[in-house]
């Protein structure tokens, strides 16, 4: 296997490149590498100039031993090809982009999974997080459409990028609420343009359905929350007590029907429910996300998710229920329960859950 | 160095339930260089007809013809002539102990021309013998390692099927063996199979005069194939079944039977020798369904050179519950298939006709002529029409000609297995 090329695509990797451009599969994977799959490059300049970092810890223990060459097939227990097919009962092997995990620091993770019913997984999903529990977080989730073609490259090219704009603290303006607002508001704007520059560039220009995806993004600053997004990927703020709220409104039909007076219930469901109206792409009209802020004072979750989790739990209440059902303090830990909990459920569509813990107290930004 | 490449074709999409994956994997190979290059030392043997039925155009056509070939041979490569009759016998080299193969040089090319200038005709025809000859000519010399023989014969082998067959079943694996009948009075049935069993072609010489360029022709394709011996290897998952191999261009050769187990999962087909060339190849393997979601590999095919892969092609499956994506046919995978079922339409139309089944005969041209306009096979068209009145191509109406000239329904029946390439 020469060390220059994708195990998966066999197409040239970029130096340091974590994933391959061509097929999204994760490089280090193949070879069992102690790096956590999807997991950014471990050492990153930004990390020198910004107070938090992507990937302090792993998002689990590194195994003791790290086994050389592929791990056996996980159906049949056969020898894994260097074509990452088993050699006995020709299963494909798990890629690292079909599942990952990140858990930039104890109190922000997240998982997102091909689900069961996509050959692929085309949601992709970015965090960041600093060591001191609440002080900052970033949680970027964008969800591929799948009838797009390299819509699983493009939405982890996107992902990547508009963390890369939000990783440092969202600027503070002149001290003034208004000109805080209109500061972070650019960022947002910016990092949504990042993001859809990273799509345009990982999509096939001639083909009929380019690569496009949704986005939404969340950066927690003490106990001041700022979100944006595109598309039908939300942002929930979920207390442990009390009512939870879901702080996006989708840019879908379903929403369009419930404004109109639906319920959401019949609206969620309805043939139309999930085509959304706006998006991240070469044929997108308008990128400038729809932000928001709120204060979260009370202890819970902060929760960014594609409907691959949403479709089976859209009520806040829902969502909290299954979050309390974990009977876990950990974000890692509840975030895979949620992920097999929707494929539980029949896993449809990718399913991404990212969470970042609230310990609550007063807003200073 | 030759450099193999394999391309894929498919619909890998299979519906909830589904388990049969087609595929055509396109292998290519460039770069092969001359006969020998890739290592093995090449060598050729001649055989020509000389039994009492070839008359005397037809004899100097045929000594006319092995000259050609002789010119073509690149000098260093080990060669013979045999004269096929009631028996074979060693034109040339003049032996009679130790290698029947000598080197080609200016000196010996003179000698085998001269030789061959002398033969004369006279016997029956006993195609076993010569193939037989030829074995222990190429087993002489163990050097030679790339092993080619051109056959031309001029009427029906006078021994039971049998015999013939076991020569032939000595012969394959081999050596290679590209066969040419002149005139009318050969059975094209029995020389597909020779040529088919030892991985060569197999044409009609209608007129004497075309023998030596035709000669000229094959020799020279032969010393250009670089590449001495190549092998198709297939693996299929546990409890998968590869329910064919055919090769499906420049023709149809069905190598499905031919398999040798590499080990359980895994079989060798055998390719011969290539040149700068490509070709496609039809698999087709039955899987056990997985649940929607799910994707597998449902075969490696694997062009094996020296022990050694050179290309590999994967052929996969997904489930899917989308049939915009299951409902697919590949391009390629159809009109493959509908090249394979023309070779057959057009075999057993003309066997259906031989006996006199005249019903059945106009039925199986009937759909030949449909399919070669389906498939766009203008050759197997124009071919057809030689042999048949086309009423309605479309829906391959037909009439049985009255008249048909013995030589097109043979070149219909030589041509049958030739393909054409899907049309960009």
């Amino acid at each position: 296997m020469s060390e220059g090329l994708c195990p998966q695509c066999r197409e040239p990797l970029t130096a340091g490149a974590a994933f391959c451009e061509a097929c999204g599969a994760a490089v280090m994977a193949a070879t069992g590498g102690a790096s956590a799959p999807g997991a950014p490059p471990q050492s990153d300049p930004l990390d020198e100039r910004a107070p938090i970092s992507a990937a302090t810890r792993p998002a689990r223990p590194a195994p003791a031993a790290v086994p050389a060459g592929p791990r056996p097939c996980a159906e049949c227990g056969g020898e894994v090809g260097e074509d990452l097919y088993c050699t006995t009962c020709g299963a494909k092997a798990p890629s690292a982009r079909d599942h990952f995990e990140e858990a930039p620091a104890g109190w922000v993770a997240g998982v997102c999974d091909r689900g069961v019913r996509h050959s692929r997984n085309e949601d992709a999903m970015a965090l960041a997080a600093s060591d001191t529990p609440g002080e900052h977080a970033v949680l970027v989730v964008c969800d591929g459409v799948s009838t797009s073609k390299d819509s699983d490259v493009a939405s982890m090219a996107a992902v990547r990028a508009a963390l890369e704009v939000l990783r440092a603290p969202l600027p503070a303006g002149l001290g003034v609420s208004e000109s805080a607002d209109a500061a972070a508001d650019q960022v947002f704007t910016r990092a949504a343009a990042a993001a859809n520059t990273a799509v345009i560039a990982h999509s096939d220009p001639s083909s009929p359905n380019p690569a496009s995806c949704t986005f939404v993004a969340a950066v927690l600053a003490g106990a001041l929350l700022r979100y944006a997004h595109l598309g039908d990927s939300r942002a929930y703020y979920l207390p442990d007590d009390g009512e939870g709220r879901q702080l996006t409104l989708d840019d879908s039909m379903a929403q369009m029907l419930m404004a109109g007076g639906m319920p959401r219930a019949e609206a969620e469901s309805s043939p139309q429910a999930h085509s959304i109206t706006r998006w991240l792409g070469t044929d997108a009209e308008g990128v400038v996300p729809t932000v928001g802020r709120t204060e979260v004072t009370a202890k819970g979750w902060i929760l960014v998710c594609s409907d691959g989790l949403w479709n089976y739990a859209s009520e806040p209440a829902a969502l909290r229920e299954q979050i309390r059902a974990v009977g876990s303090s950990d974000p890692l830990t509840i975030t895979q329960a949620l992920v097999e909990w929707a494929k539980a459920q029949g896993g449809h569509d990718n399913i991404t859950a990212a969470l970042a813990r609230v310990e609550g107290g007063t807003a200073d930004g | 160095m030759a450099e193999f490449s394999a391309t894929v074709y498919q619909n890998q999409f299979l519906p909830d339930g589904g388990t049969d994956v087609m595929a055509i994997v396109s292998v290519n190979c460039s770069g092969a260089g001359q006969a020998g290059t890739g290592g093995g030392t090449p060598g050729e043997v001649i055989i020509i007809d000389t039994s009492g039925s070839m008359q005397v155009e037809a004899m100097e056509a045929a000594k006319a013809a092995a000259i050609a070939a002789l010119r073509e041979i690149v000098d260093g490569t080990y060669f013979a002539v045999v004269s096929g009759n009631g028996a074979a016998f060693l034109a040339y080299p003049p032996v009679r102990s130790g290698p029947g193969m000598v080197p080609m040089s200016a000196q010996t090319r003179a000698e085998a021309t001269y030789a061959v200038s002398q033969l004369s005709s006279g016997g029956g025809t006993v195609i076993s013998t010569w193939l037989d000859l030829a074995g222990v000519l190429f087993q002489s010399v163990p050097q030679v390692t790339q092993r080619h023989a051109i056959l031309l014969t001029d009427g029906e082998n006078n021994e039971p099927p049998e015999v013939l067959d076991a020569a032939v079943g000595r012969a394959a694996g081999f050596f290679q063996c590209d066969c040419r009948g002149i005139g009318v009075e050969w059975k094209v049935s029995e020389i597909r199979r020779i040529a088919q069993s030892l991985l060569g072609t197999v044409d009609i010489i209608p007129a004497p005069h075309q023998l030596a360029a035709e000669f000229a022709a094959m020799m020279r394709a032969s010393m250009s194939r670089g590449v001495a011996d190549a092998t198709l290897r297939v693996w299929a998952p546990q409890g998968a079944q590869v329910l064919f191999v055919r090769q499906v261009a420049p023709t149809v050769e069905d190598l499905t039977t031919r398999r040798t187990p590499v080990n359980d999962l895994t079989g060798d087909y055998p390719t011969g020798a290539w040149s700068d060339e490509s070709r496609d190849y039809h698999v087709g393997v039955r899987l056990s369904a997985r649940g929607v979601g799910q994707e597998q590999l449902a075969s490696r095919v694997q062009i094996v050179v020296g022990g050694a892969v050179a290309a590999q092609g994967l052929v996969k499956a997904t489930w899917s519950d989308d049939s915009a994506l299951t409902a697919r046919i590949d391009q390629q995978v159809a009109h493959y298939t509908g090249q394979t079922e023309l070779a057959a339409a057009i075999q057993e139309g003309l066997a259906a006709k031989a006996a006199g089944q005249e019903e059945l005969a106009t039925t199986k041209l009937g759909r030949a002529v449909q399919l070669a306009k389906e498939t766009g096979n203008e050759e197997a068209t124009a071919k057809l029409r030689k042999v048949v009145e086309i009423d309605d191509a479309e829906t391959g109406t037909v009439r049985l000609k009255r008249a048909v000239d013995k030589a097109d329904e043979m070149a219909l029946d030589t041509a049958s297995t030739k393909t054409t390439r899907v049309r960009p």
